[in-house]
């Protein structure tokens, strides 16, 4: 069973544009780098609900709190995304 | 998005500008018959309804059930049943504040268009469909506020960015499968004869409306299209086509909102938001309605194959 961190890699590297020849990384900016746009949000937040089975407060967001992996598993997960490897493939 | 078009000087954005007021104006005559029509079928959403001081949600149904987004799937509920139909009122409220949202940030695109230079020979026109937005949500926010939930969007209007040219092929082209999607549902209901009369007034008030709309979305999208895109590089076109693909999927995800479900008292609203989207008979719904949008958009070369993800 992936990892909740490891579901939301898996679902940034399927839907991003141009990621970088060695993959997506925990740190890699999503939106600065045009990665993702606004109209990736509503499908990544009901990702970020579904594994924290609790609504996210959209009207309190920023676009840096999706700014990369780590601050989403912070910020939506309480997780450090840096103590959490990738435990399946993409 | 980036550098967009071949030379990016003052002479080309003069050119492109031309280009665009010529092409405007080539629609101009369709868009003066709509603001004809316009004004002749102007009302007043305070006088035209008269909102009853209670409903039954467990007695009428508000919405059709078989165009429900947990119709044919596992989380169904009983058919004919009280349940039912006080999940059709649910989902009544949600179709009701997604049109809300929806039509917020179509009031402030149109809005920040009124009277642009190279706009004018359509401001009237903006003028009407301001208008009649804004008296569509009286209509939606009337029945969320008095009776129902006004559900929350999961869109976030962080700031556009990039070019004014592909700016406004996706405003007007979001406002296109956005009016279409919702305006096939309000045709299917404004006809269905089991919806309570409260529910069937809303949804042909706003066809009414909508019809206008529909042919200037189409006018203006291909305008804009046949003047901004020749001019922009391959890839600022992949990026653009991309993103109206996207749009199909969050507009359609809207429609399966887990706060509804949450309220119909399901255990895990989110799992059944995800089992509904992925059930066949959902997706082959979502096909048949976005499917004259579709043909639009592809006959047009706007868009050059299917969107699979919202399928």
């Amino acid at each position: 069973m992936p990892s909740d961190v490891d579901q939301v890699r898996n679902w940034v590297t399927a839907r991003a544009r141009d990621l970088p020849p060695g993959g997506l990384t925990d740190d890699l900016p999503l939106w600065e780098g045009r990665h993702l746009t606004s109209l990736h949000l509503p499908e990544l937040i009901l990702l970020l609900e579904r594994l924290r089975r609790r609504p996210v407060d959209v009207e309190e967001l920023t676009a840096g709190d999706f700014r990369d992996i780590t601050t989403i598993a912070a910020t939506f997960l309480d997780t450090d995304a840096t103590a959490t490897e990738r435990t399946t493939a993409p | 998005m980036t550098a967009t078009s071949a030379g990016g000087g003052s002479g080309a954005r003069a050119g492109r500008g031309a280009r665009l007021r010529a092409a405007i104006a080539a629609v101009s005559g369709t868009v003066d018959r709509l603001s004809e029509v316009s004004r002749a079928k102007y009302q007043n959403p305070y006088a035209a309804l008269s909102w009853p001081d209670s409903v039954d949600p467990g007695a009428d149904w508000f919405f059709t059930p078989e165009i429900t987004s947990l119709h044919g799937t596992p989380h169904q509920p009983e058919p004919d049943s009280e349940e039912f139909r006080r999940f059709a009122f649910l989902e009544a409220s949600n179709f009701f504040s997604l049109n809300i949202h929806g039509e917020k940030a179509l009031m402030e695109g149109l809005a920040s268009r009124l009277y642009r230079s190279d706009l004018l020979e359509i401001s009237d026109y903006l003028h009407h469909f301001l208008d009649e937005e804004n008296k569509h949500s009286v209509y939606f926010g009337g029945f969320c506020r008095r009776y129902g939930t006004l559900y929350r969007s999961r869109n976030i209007p962080f700031p556009a960015e990039g070019d004014r040219s592909v700016a406004d092929v996706l405003f007007f082209a979001k406002a296109l499968l956005f009016e279409e999607h919702a305006d096939a549902y309000n045709v299917h209901q404004a006809r269905d004869e089991r919806l309570h009369p409260l529910a069937r007034f809303i949804n042909q008030a706003h066809h009414a409306d909508e019809t206008r709309h529909l042919v200037f979305n189409r006018a203006i999208v291909q305008a804009l299209w046949d003047t901004h895109a020749p001019e922009w590089d391959a890839a600022t076109r992949d990026e653009v086509r991309d993103r109206i693909g996207q749009f199909f999927v969050t507009t359609w995800r809207e429609y399966y909102n887990p706060d509804v479900y949450a309220d119909l008292g399901l255990a895990d609203p989110w799992q059944a938001a995800e089992d509904a989207w992925n059930a066949p008979s959902q997706r082959a719904h979502r096909r048949n309605y976005s499917d004259r949008c579709l043909r639009f958009l592809l006959s047009t070369g706007i868009l050059q194959k299917e969107p699979a993800d919202a399928f």
